[in-house]
């Protein structure tokens, strides 16, 4: 193999490629949309955040001035610490004592809440301390949040009022009724941190799906090339010119290197967006995550087992597509090769949950799967050195079996025009000498 | 001299199909030889084997003098009958790859191929996709590929099929012109008129046989001492019941004769006259196409 003629096939698969269009649009299409995604609606919302003008009648006279004084403390605000900006609620609210003619005042109310003079006006009457609903009435009602936390808080305070009926101190009750918190601990070898473990899940899952859409994109990328040189009979006139072998492991070389550009230009996307700061101050996140960062380790395991996948799917999508004569013909068997890449997410799930089971083990050690699961095992729970080192060593060895028997296809079959071989034949070739 | 190349018995057969079957022959340095023969004689095939594209079941192809090396393909300049080019590369980028694969490098290799691109019309083009040239400015952006490292031997497949007869002149006159800064050319045809103008040295393949090989001139002299043309009015059609008649080739009026050897012409012009109206009787040199029809009936 002369390395010169490997460099002049993957220059050519390198600069083509990253010269179309459709190359760019992919590339960075992805960043941009994950970015606008976690950014917009919050950025939205955030600007939406006028405080709601409610009216509270209250015909019992026992909770209305406790609830408008604590809606208007932000007391509210207090308690949604934890939820993310977009469900926050904050009210403006006062209270109107309850008129001879009630329906004249509904009236009244209504005119205000069309005039927009009011955002709502909430009516209490006598039977709220036995279950007699609150009434609500508002332009719209589908404010969910804002209901959610006036429900909430009428509820505090007509329970309080039943404490009271019944001689019991609503302050003791809240002391003796608190809730338990749940803090996690990430366990690992270099000491136990507190972390958010959905935000490690959420990493491993964007990480995991970077490496199944470059891996199917850039495989199927290699297959189109070798029969677009097939179709057009450019081959024969290269095929003079260089070996198969130089000119397979030219081609995967050449689109390789583009697939890492584009990893790059993905992983950077992915640090800066779980940049700390940045990320507290925009991203939408729901209460108590935290997104980790990509540690320098993660990126290394996550760039080679990239480059291995990478190699296993390609030099198989090469073989296939030189194999038969167009797309059609290999769409079969290029179905076939996608099943690899399948069980690995609908896996997904299950090794994320338990990234040490038996299950998650055993299948982050099978070759076709090593390249994607792994990254979703190191990105939660750092898998045993022993375990990394034995897929690595299974998977180099798959590749280097695949480009054997890959090459051997190739070969032979990037001159084979004409008649669809079946899967027989193609095994065929592998033997020839 | 040794001869540039030589096929010695090479065979290739695809099941039990027998593509080439033992075909022997020898390239002079220097000159343009056609590999000639109707379509499906195994020119291709025979090509391929010497583009070590297949492999020959049996026989041996030498070039340069020795049995054929990886690195002496690098020598060989190839265009294969499939012609065909990455569609969305530009004329220049296509080239300069073309360049590379054979081991030229830098603004050497971007200088040739501007002035071959002006040499053959196609300067401005350089920057234009392959797919949004025709067909003719395709084939010849593929020859320039195949000429740009000046390679001792080129070897072309049906190098003119497609081509309108303005680009069959330019084709013509830059393998002319190859022969005399003293590379040599090989070429496949089933055109025998254009094998004719061109070729100093030939073989003709049948059905995957090397029917006849040699210098054009001396396989004329040899084969076709008998030959006449013929300008008569009258049922041409005669001619061929005739039994002094090996072969008759009537075209609009004008016969071309090849006589048993033993013939005289005077003793069948004698017999012409008696039905048909004869304007011109005389020897000629027989045409590449009547050697070819004659050779291969005298095979089968």
């Amino acid at each position: 193999m002369q390395l010169k003629n490997v460099a002049v096939i993957a220059k050519r698969e390198y600069l083509q490629r990253a010269k179309t269009k459709a190359f760019w649009i992919t590339t960075l299409i992805l960043p941009l949309f994950v970015t606008a995604i976690s950014t917009v609606p919050a950025l939205l919302l955030s600007n939406s955040k006028a405080s709601q003008k409610i009216v509270v009648v209250d015909e019992t006279g026992k909770v209305g001035s406790t609830l408008v004084a604590k809606m208007n403390s932000g007391e509210i605000e207090k308690q949604q610490a934890g939820k993310s900006r977009d469900q926050m609620v904050s009210f403006d609210a006062e209270t109107e004592p309850p008129a001879p003619d009630r329906t004249a005042q509904r009236k009244a109310l209504d005119r205000r809440v069309l005039d927009k003079q009011l955002d709502a006006w909430v009516w209490i009457a006598p039977g709220v301390f036995a279950d007699k609903p609150v009434e609500y009435h508002a332009r719209s009602v589908s404010n969910v949040f804002t209901q959610e936390a006036l429900k909430d808080e009428i509820s505090t305070v007509v329970r309080q009022a039943r404490f009271r009926d019944a001689g019991i101190d609503p302050a003791r009750v809240d002391a003796l009724s608190r809730s338990v918190k749940l803090e996690t601990q990430k366990v690992s070898a270099s000491g136990s941190r507190a972390e958010g473990s959905l935000g490690a899940a959420m990493l491993a899952i964007v990480l995991f799906f970077i490496l199944y859409i470059s891996i199917i994109m850039w495989g199927q990328q290699v297959m189109q090339g070798v029969l677009e040189e097939k179709g057009s009979r450019v081959i024969e006139v290269v095929i003079s010119c260089v070996t198969p072998f130089e000119l397979m492991m030219g081609k995967l070389l050449g689109i390789c290197m583009l697939g890492l550009t584009q990893l790059a230009i993905w992983l950077t996307t992915v640090l800066v967006v779980t940049t700390p700061g940045l990320v507290a101050a925009v991203m939408v996140l729901p209460a108590g995550v935290s997104l980790p960062t990509l540690s320098p380790v993660m990126l290394i395991n996550f760039v080679l087992l990239f480059i291995l996948g990478f190699l296993a799917y390609a030099t198989l999508y090469a073989g296939i597509g030189a194999s038969f004569n167009n797309l059609q013909e290999a769409q079969q068997a290029a179905g076939l090769a996608m099943m690899f890449v399948i069980i690995p997410v609908m896996v997904m799930y299950p090794v994320i949950n338990d990234p040490n089971s038996r299950m998650a083990t055993v299948l982050s050690l099978i070759p076709m799967f090593t390249p994607l699961l792994m990254p979703l095992r190191i990105a939660i729970d750092m898998p045993p050195i022993w375990q990394l080192a034995l897929a690595y060593a299974l998977t180099i060895s798959f590749v280097i079996g695949m480009v054997w028997i890959c090459a051997r296809i190739y070969r032979v079959g990037i001159l084979m025009y004409g008649k669809k071989p079946t899967f027989a034949e193609i095994w065929k070739w592998t033997r020839y000498a | 001299m040794t001869p540039i190349l030589e096929l010695r018995s090479v065979r290739k057969a695809y099941g039990d199909f027998v593509a080439v079957n033992g075909v022997s022959m020898s390239v002079p340095a220097g000159s343009i030889f056609g590999l000639l023969g109707p379509n499906g004689a195994g020119k291709t095939s025979t090509i391929r084997m010497i583009m070590n594209i297949t492999a020959p079941d049996s026989g041996e192809v030498v070039v340069f003098g020795h049995p054929r090396t990886s690195d002496d393909l690098r020598r060989i300049g190839y265009l294969p009958e499939e012609r065909g080019l990455y569609r969305k590369m530009t004329v220049m980028d296509q080239l300069v790859f073309l360049g590379e694969i054979r081991g030229l490098r830098g603004p050497a290799l971007i200088a040739d191929i501007q002035r071959w691109l002006e040499r053959v019309d196609l300067a401005k083009w350089a920057k234009s996709k392959i797919e949004e040239l025709s067909k003719g400015m395709q084939q010849k952006v593929q020859l320039i590929g195949t000429v740009l490292h000046t390679p001792d031997l080129l070897i072309l497949d049906e190098p003119f099929s497609g081509l309108d007869p303005i680009n069959q002149e330019l084709f013509r006159d830059l393998l002319l012109d190859y022969r005399s800064k003293g590379k040599s050319v090989v070429l496949s045809t089933h055109g025998m008129e254009l094998a004719e103008r061109l070729c100093d040295h030939i073989c003709l393949i049948s059905s995957g046989r090397a029917v006849l090989d040699g210098e054009l001139k001396a396989i004329k002299r040899r084969i076709g001492g008998n030959a006449f043309r013929l300008v008569a009015d009258g049922d041409l059609g005669r001619l061929q019941e005739m039994p002094e008649v090996e072969q008759a080739i009537v075209q609009e009026g004008v016969a071309k004769l090849m006589l048993r050897p033993e013939v005289q012409g005077a003793d069948v012009l004698r017999q012409l006259v008696g039905f048909l109206n004869v304007h011109e009787f005389r020897s000629e040199e027989p045409e590449l196409e009547q050697i070819f029809l004659k050779v291969v009936n005298d095979a089968t």
